[in-house]
């Protein structure tokens, strides 16, 4: 017979789904995009993006200990933030820009907001547009397939051979540089984890079949960016192939499936969500056409972070039984 | 097609009694009954210490006033009358009976002779009311004032058979075993109502049950077996209406008023019994079942009989219990002890080790998934009403229509960041009726000045 016999209000049981496990299928999520950078650019995008999660870790551990919180790292979410700081940097990143970003994202925009559930913006972007200060550093993008081996923590400048991106090309005007089919499978230059669509697409559907994440900002986010690109095809191009380089270019995949969906970030009713991936893909476009910096993703998304209250307020559902 | 509604989740069923037939328990050694086992006025005992009671024989009643009366469910000796902690931990009277093991009925128990047709509506709700019955889905609201509520404001009766709380099969073995019971039961409510259209709501994972009925109903077509999709809550019955009907309850009001009235499958075979057979609800059918029960089974219990005789019937324990719940998991009550009585909103008695209840890994935080916002059946915010709720700003949550929620915990079970939604909700719907019953206070307290008021 029991000793004792635990009362509380129901309900009793549990979906096994925690913070955890929604991290956990985050980071497998991520991992294919990791592969495939890996083998682009060599095994240094695992040190950048490793170093990173473990530095987030780290401050999370760190600030918690300052601040007399519980320690939470064992949720993962402080590891999903340096896995992302980590995708938005080129694999030449010297060390100590990725343990400066990742104290700027844990310390500054996470822990002094409340911690988690409580920062107003995407941490991992913060980050990434505070480390925007070195620019020489986070722009030198190294040619594909030029890859630097893992031991490698500081990159002599010889090996970074800087390379424009393909939407600086286009911007250019070079429009033949890539073919949307490099595009399509990641075969460019540009930050760690953001060169593969296809692989990006498949983490987003693995999130999706887990229902981590819900169909509505993708969506919503690719799909304005593809219409209105539709209406800026420059002469002699083909409408799709422009569209298609649009989608597939920069950090846009890696953006609106694994960015803009974070939870914290986004509005929470299904409503918000379509007129948050709407707002993203806008400012998307617009920054990337008349912007002074070619791509636009990190700042529409953060630009999108701080309206959230708003959208949530002007979304609320319907309660069951009210008027109509 | 399938009848459903937006929001609600897919709770693991754990239905494994399904295939467990209803058994009867009559080898008690003593019944507790609680004076007051529906909502509304406590009954007082009609008998004393000492008296011999037969199986049937009223032994509470209310005076006037909303309430329905209790029968003994054994025959034998009262033992004692006293106070004792019911289910929610409110401490009323009991009647305490020894079990003679007899069970010799009352002598006013005998088949009824008179038909259906002859019997007038106001007979028919006096017999519902002399039989004590009180919903058996678990709000116990006493049925006799349910039906004189919805008197002529129904076009259809809706029998709910959807048991969409996990483990709980005893309807879905009394519409297998007792088809008979529930259709008869719901004609007598067609003839009480006068309507010509009831639907018995069935979620689709008791397929078999469904053929029974079909098989069992007479050729009219005015009952109609109707399949749910197997969704929690989909025996709620704002959720149940809306899903046959598309109608929404409006907040705060009552099914009557979208033209349905509501009863349980159990409380529909009740009503059968007690016009057929004049007998009162004095067993009813529980579910025992949870991981530290040997044997889980689907039982046939007379009312009172405590806890500790339906696990010893189950076979006993096989594992340390955790938590032992008077209902279902995810709406039932925690108890503190196994001497809880069995009462007529008792649909099950599980018993859960701590390795199938809630635990907290981490503190609760929540990271704004979304998730309690699309399962919300009333398509509520919970996690900003809970966040309200936390902060004590009732008045906040209020506006958000913090009083529509039903409290299915459908938050709560979903929720990542194990917040203890829906137990904030109570708190803070619980704060605003307070407050709203305070203000009531003041203003009846205050109107006999209101005269002179406004000349100070």
């Amino acid at each position: 017979m029991p000793e004792l016999l635990t009362v509380c209000p129901s309900p009793h049981i549990k979906h096994p789904a925690t913070t955890t496990t929604v991290m956990r299928d985050v980071l497998i999520s991520l991992t294919p995009a990791l592969l495939w950078a890996c083998y682009v650019f060599g095994s240094r995008a695992i040190t950048v993006t490793a170093l990173c999660a473990i530095s987030c870790v780290f401050f999370e551990w760190l600030t918690q200990k300052l601040l007399h919180r519980p320690i939470t790292v064992a949720d993962l979410s402080a590891a999903v933030t340096g896995m992302l700081l980590g995708f938005n940097l080129p694999s030449t990143a010297p060390w100590w820009m990725c343990v400066a970003g990742s104290a700027f994202a844990i310390v500054l925009v996470k822990q002094m907001f409340g911690g988690i559930g409580k920062n107003f913006m995407n941490p991992a972007l913060a980050a990434r547009v505070f480390l925007f200060s070195w620019p020489t550093q986070i722009s030198a993008f190294p040619a594909p397939f030029h890859r630097l081996p893992f031991w490698q923590l500081t990159v002599k400048e010889a090996d970074a051979i800087a390379s424009a991106t393909p939407l600086a090309q286009m911007r250019g005007g070079e429009m033949d540089a890539v073919s949307p089919a490099d595009l399509f499978f990641g075969r460019v230059g540009g930050c760690i984890g953001e060169i593969s669509a296809l692989l990006l697409l498949i983490g987003g559907v693995y999130l999706l079949v887990r229902r981590v994440i819900t169909w509505h900002i993708p969506v919503a986010y690719l799909g304005t960016v593809a219409l209105l690109s539709c209406l800026a095809v420059p002469a002699g191009m083909e409408t799709a192939e422009y569209v298609l380089m649009q989608l597939c270019s920069g950090g846009l995949m890696l953006g609106a499936i694994f960015m803009a969906t974070d939870y914290v970030t986004s509005p929470i009713t299904s409503r918000g969500r379509l007129l948050f991936g709407a707002g993203c893909g806008v400012l998307t476009v617009l920054i990337r056409r008349f912007g002074g910096y070619v791509e636009g993703v990190s700042f529409s998304i953060l630009i999108m972070n701080s309206l959230v209250w708003y959208i949530e307020r002007i979304t609320r559902p319907r309660v069951f039984g009210g008027d109509r | 097609m399938k009848y459903t509604f937006r929001g609600g989740a897919h709770v693991k069923e754990h239905k494994h009694t399904a295939a467990c037939p209803i058994e009867p328990l009559r080898d008690v050694g003593q019944v507790a009954i609680p004076m007051s086992q529906h909502i509304g006025i406590h009954c007082t005992p009609t008998v004393a210490v000492g008296d011999y009671v037969y199986r049937g024989q009223m032994i509470g009643d209310v005076a006037n006033g909303l309430g329905c009366p209790v029968h003994s469910s054994v025959s034998g000796k009262v033992l004692a009358i006293e106070k004792r902690q019911n289910v929610m931990g409110t401490v009323i009277e009991h009647v305490i009976i020894e079990n003679d093991g007899q069970g010799t009925l009352a002598p006013e128990i005998v088949p009824r002779t008179k038909g259906l047709s002859e019997t007038s509506n106001e007979e028919l709700i006096e017999i519902i009311r002399r039989a004590g019955i009180s919903g058996m889905g678990g709000a116990t609201f006493p049925t006799y004032a349910k039906i004189q509520s919805a008197l002529g404001k129904v076009d259809r009766v809706i029998i709910n058979c959807a048991e969409c709380e996990p483990y709980i099969t005893v309807n879905h073995r009394l519409m297998l075993e007792e088809p008979m019971s529930i259709l008869g039961g719901t004609q007598i409510l067609l003839k009480i109502f006068g309507v010509m259209k009831a639907r018995i709501a069935v979620e689709d994972n008791k397929m078999d049950a469904v053929r029974v009925l079909r098989r069992a109903r007479d050729a009219s077509r005015r009952i109609r077996i109707k399949i749910m999709k197997t969704k929690y809550p989909q025996g709620d019955e704002r959720q149940l209406i809306y899903a046959l009907t598309k109608k929404e309850i409006p907040a705060g009001k009552l099914p009557a008023d979208v033209g349905c009235v509501i009863f349980n499958a159990e409380t529909c075979a009740a009503i059968y019994h007690a016009f057929v057979d004049n007998m009162p609800l004095i067993d009813r059918l529980v579910t025992v079942d949870g991981d530290c029960i040997r044997t889980p089974k689907n039982l046939r219990v007379p009312i009172g009989t405590s806890y500790t005789d339906l696990i010893a019937a189950c076979g006993g324990l096989k594992k340390v219990p955790d938590r032992v719940i008077n209902g279902g998991p995810m709406m039932g009550f925690a108890q503190w002890s196994l001497d809880t009585p069995v009462t007529k909103g008792t649909a099950a008695v599980l018993v859960l080790s701590k390795d199938k209840v809630q635990k907290q890994t981490l503190p609760s935080a929540c990271i704004r998934c979304g998730t309690c916002v699309k399962n919300c059946p009333m398509h509520l915010m919970p996690n900003y009403l809970a966040a309200f709720a936390r902060t004590k700003q009732y008045a906040e949550a209020e506006k958000l229509n913090v009083l529509s929620c039903v409290e299915c915990g459908t938050c709560s079970y979903r929720c990542p960041g194990q917040v203890e939604i829906v137990q904030y909700i109570r708190v803070a719907k619980g704060a605003i009726r307070a407050e709203q019953a305070a203000a009531r206070a003041r203003a009846s307290a205050a109107a006999p000045d209101l005269g002179n008021g406004g000349k100070k």
